[in-house]
């Protein structure tokens, strides 16, 4: 089957009902492949393991899953996945669609965040921050408002400094669906027994890269109400690096050089500032108005 | 080479409490660290560090699936060119597979700090927003555990607590670990040989007059002062403050006699062992 994302022809032995079907349209964008094949259980050969499940050589990532799969990311064109025995291909998507994918924009060059991206007009802002921090949540709000959400989770951005968009939707927990009153009746678990839900993200119109505009690293902290700090001058490379996905992929990837340059390049052209929320109490409503009203400040 | 000493303890025990004492004496500077400047390592229920040595998201596994990959992490930490002094709530337990939770080869000892429950108890109601009759529950059960909901995404990973009186045996009893127990008693009243023997296992600077600094810009006046100053960014969001009184005996004014009596009912053989009850039960 072929879809497209990242701007990606994908063809896939594994069927991803999360991302789009390609269209004749389609064709002329760059294709990888993501297929079953049998990968050796000790790691890389000619590689260096960086942690207790990770290897990586000049060309590949060797990423294993236990109980899950094994999966090999390859010179930016290629995933391979070797299932575990017994594993559903819900598992198999959800991690693929995380760590590989990731690994796999990291290869073809792409900056790539830990957050999400919503469309504000011809640009977006990207929001980043630590995992339970509340950026999903923060993204199913502007969703609410009828923003468009453009990349969850891994934020691929390419030399252009536009954010690519992924798969076109959220995972959100069950307490942020209960919070937003949105039924989860009709909606895929990620993976069987989880609480996590896939939801669609629905928006008429062609997914094109947009220019970043504006990147919000979310912190919790008390506070009585959302405060937005600007970050300025030499302070706002660092942010950039520390948000990057899975940091140890960038810092032991051949490709470190080429991806800091673009952090620098970024961090030239966005308005950055941290965002904190109080954390007593997720108000979302003045959070996203507090942003709206930093946008308009900084357009 | 490096490795993890775990400074170890049953919630409101002391633990931060020691990490200020331990970030003063590293950095042996002029004036007192800041409390929210502690930097002295990791919580073990972090889910941001094992995210990051994982390279996957924790949180698409179960809280029991995750608990057999957490031994690989800290054993991940022996590559480290120094050792690490990291936190840690958790009860010792064992996976599935029969490993410690925190690793048998990451692992070179553990600080065990513990506390009088009885005083325990009024702190962990107020740090939890909840009655001391609850309190004195959830120290009771023996499935306890912080973080153990599935709706929500937590930053920090399940750990499971246990009863008090098997979160201390968890530790101190556990054959083959180097464990070094101190009493936050002993914190309090002999401050100079407790923080002495617990810097000397933790292969810490043991110099006296470091030592003695340590202890005096880590002390809980100066703690409450700067939490006073500014909000300590650990304190929990149902809390009022974290840091209370540092006082030990407090319960004789907080506890009703029942609930004195529950206590020692439920943790009596631990206590006595420690010193919180005499050989006739009584409270000491």
């Amino acid at each position: 089957m072929a879809y497209c994302a990242y701007n990606l022809l994908i063809h896939s032995d594994l069927l991803l009902p999360e991302l789009a079907p390609a269209t004749e349209h389609d064709t002329t964008l760059p294709a990888i492949v993501i297929r079953y094949g049998a990968i050796d259980r000790d790691g890389l050969p000619d590689g260096q393991p960086i942690g207790p499940f990770l290897w990586v050589n000049a060309t590949s990532l060797w990423l294993h899953v236990p109980s899950v799969a094994h999966f090999l990311i390859r010179e930016g064109r290629e995933i391979v996945i070797d299932p575990a025995a017994g594993i559903d291909e819900d598992s198999l998507r959800v991690f693929l669609l995380a760590s590989p994918i990731g690994v796999l924009l990291f290869q073809r060059g792409h900056l790539v965040l830990h957050g999400n991206a919503i469309r504000i007009g011809d640009q977006c802002l990207v929001c980043v921050g630590q995992s339970g921090v509340g950026k999903s949540t923060l993204a199913a709000g502007f969703m609410q408002r009828g923003y468009e959400a453009i990349a969850d989770d891994v934020v691929p951005i390419n030399a252009a400094c536009e954010v690519v968009p992924g798969a076109p939707r959220l995972k959100l927990w069950k307490d942020v669906l209960d919070k937003l009153q949105w039924d989860s009746s009709a909606l895929r678990r990620i993976r069987p027994h989880t609480e996590r839900f896939n939801v669609p993200i629905v928006h008429p119109g062609p997914r094109r890269a947009l220019p970043v505009r504006w990147v919000y690293t979310l912190e919790r902290r008390r506070a009585e109400v959302p405060r937005i700090e600007a970050i300025y001058g030499m302070n706002r490379f660092t942010p950039l690096a520390n948000q990057s996905y899975r940091i140890r992929f960038m810092t032991e990837l051949a490709l470190k050089t080429q991806h800091l340059a673009l952090c620098g390049t970024l961090a030239g052209r966005i308005h950055l500032a941290r965002v904190v929320r109080p954390d007593d109490a997720f108000d979302l409503e003045p959070l996203i108005d507090a942003l709206l009203a930093d946008i308009a400040e900084h357009p | 080479m490096g490795g993890i000493y775990w400074l170890a303890s049953y919630p409101k025990s002391g633990n931060t409490w020691f990490r200020s004492f331990m970030q003063n004496l590293i950095e042996d500077a002029d004036q007192p660290v800041d409390i929210n400047a502690l930097s002295t390592g990791q919580i073990a229920s972090s889910r941001g560090w094992l995210d990051e040595v994982l390279g996957f998201d924790s949180a698409d596994f179960s809280h029991d699936d995750l608990d057999q990959l957490r031994p690989a992490v800290y054993r991940w930490s022996t590559r480290d060119p120094e050792i690490g002094y990291h936190k840690i709530h958790d009860a010792y337990t064992f996976t599935a597979d029969g490993e410690p939770l925190v690793s048998q080869g990451g692992t070179l000892g553990a600080l065990y700090i513990i506390r009088n429950p009885l005083d325990v108890a009024p702190s962990y109601a107020q740090h939890s927003n909840v009655s001391v009759d609850e309190a004195i529950r959830w120290m009771g059960d023996p499935d306890n555990a912080f973080c153990w909901g599935r709706k929500k995404l937590f930053n920090q990973v399940r750990q499971q607590l246990l009863s008090w009186s098997d979160h201390v045996r968890s530790w101190v009893d556990s054959p083959g670990l180097n464990c070094h127990v101190i009493r936050y008693e002993d914190m309090l009243q002999s401050p100079t040989p407790t923080f002495s023997g617990a810097v000397r296992f933790l292969q810490l600077p043991s110099d006296e007059a470091r030592i003695d600094k340590a202890i005096r810009f880590s002390d809980f006046k100066e703690l409450r002062r700067q939490e006073s100053a500014n909000p300590f960014r650990e304190k929990p969001n149902k809390a009022e403050r974290f840091f209370r009184q540092g006082q030990s005996g407090n319960w004789r004014t907080q506890l009703t006699a029942d609930q004195v009596a529950r206590l020692i009912e439920a943790h009596g053989e631990v206590m006595q062992r420690f010193g919180y009850l005499d050989a006739n039960g009584q409270s000491l």
